[in-house]
């Protein structure tokens, strides 16, 4: 299951839940599945808040990546440094799971 | 006695005797018959009139909400971000459901089966998160009427997901005083929401009269 990104960095930004997205362009249009959950179709559905910029959002992505890949590369050698102490694979893996 | 015309035939009137503008010569019922409006019928070989409340079926309605958008934390209840579902061959019967602010209201009276599904994920661990369906009979006071409660408990350090399913039979009614809501989630956690297809959703089918 993909990790949905975006939103999770929108989220970061006012307080949380103040995002929606748009289902038609501004012509009427209806915008199709694949392309409504983007920046370029976010609207604000909470009083105050506004949009943060584009640069700001996947910089948010990006951090959120990074502390994803931090946290497995904590687990690898935290795994690793258990196993230099002398304990088997089936004794890591009952500690820490797989 | 004289006859104008020809005289009747001293037998019983059958299948061939009759015109078709017996019933296309009459005036048109243009709007369903009311319930005590008659039709003939055999039964068995005799013949009985009926009344349409007998034999007319329920109105089907069937439609299906969802939110659009990821939603953090205990959302009691889920007020925004409620879309009809419009892509991927999606469909309704009938007039469906109105809401306003996460109160769903009724389009007719009737026996409605309501469902929730609530989709959920968390990077951590969680043991109590929540679907809930929330009605009133009132038009004001709102109490839980279904509910479920799944647990998360994060797997390979990662977001890690899970989903909640309850339903409820309402009669409903009153369109102005019975209403529903609905109620996901818990501190932090977040329902997923989406635009493109159903992950948090409601469906609503009417079952057949009050």
């Amino acid at each position: 299951m993909d990790r949905d990104y975006l939103q999770d960095a929108l989220h970061t930004f006012n307080g949380g839940n103040w995002y929606g997205w748009k289902k038609e362009d501004d012509n009427g249009n209806k915008i199709p599945n694949d392309q409504r959950m983007t920046y370029a179709n976010i609207e604000v559905i909470k009083e105050g808040a506004t949009i943060p910029s584009e640069a700001d959002v996947n910089a948010k992505i990006q951090e959120l990546k990074d502390a994803e890949q931090t946290a497995i590369n904590k687990k690898a050698s935290g795994k690793q440094k258990l196993l230099d102490l002398g304990l088997t694979e089936e004794e890591v893996t009952a500690l820490i799971g797989a | 006695m004289a006859y104008i015309g020809s005289k009747p035939a001293d037998k019983p009137v059958v299948a061939s005797d009759l015109d078709p503008t017996i019933i296309t010569g009459q005036t048109a019922l243009a709007t369903a018959p009311a319930d005590t409006d008659e039709f003939l019928i055999s039964d068995a070989g005799t013949l009985k009139r009926i009344d349409y409340s007998y034999i007319k079926t329920a109105s089907a309605v069937v439609d299906l909400f969802r939110l659009s958008a990821n939603a953090t934390g205990d959302q009691n209840p889920i007020s925004s971000n409620w879309e009809r579902a419009d892509t991927d061959g999606a469909g309704v019967i009938g007039t469906g459901m109105t809401e306003s602010s996460g109160v769903f209201s009724f389009p007719s009276t009737g026996i409605w089966r309501i469902e929730f599904i609530g989709y959920f994920y968390y990077n951590g661990d969680n043991r109590g998160i929540a679907s809930e369906i929330i009605t009133t009979t009132d038009g004001s006071s709102f109490d839980r009427a279904s509910s479920s409660g799944v647990f998360i408990q994060q797997t390979s350090s990662n977001n890690t997901y899970s989903g909640g399913y309850c339903t409820f039979i309402m009669d409903v009614t009153s369109t102005s005083t019975h209403k529903v809501k609905f109620r996901a989630g818990a501190t932090s956690v977040v329902v997923v929401g989406a635009t493109g297809d159903n992950t948090t959703h409601a469906v609503f089918t009417r079952l057949g009269d009050t």
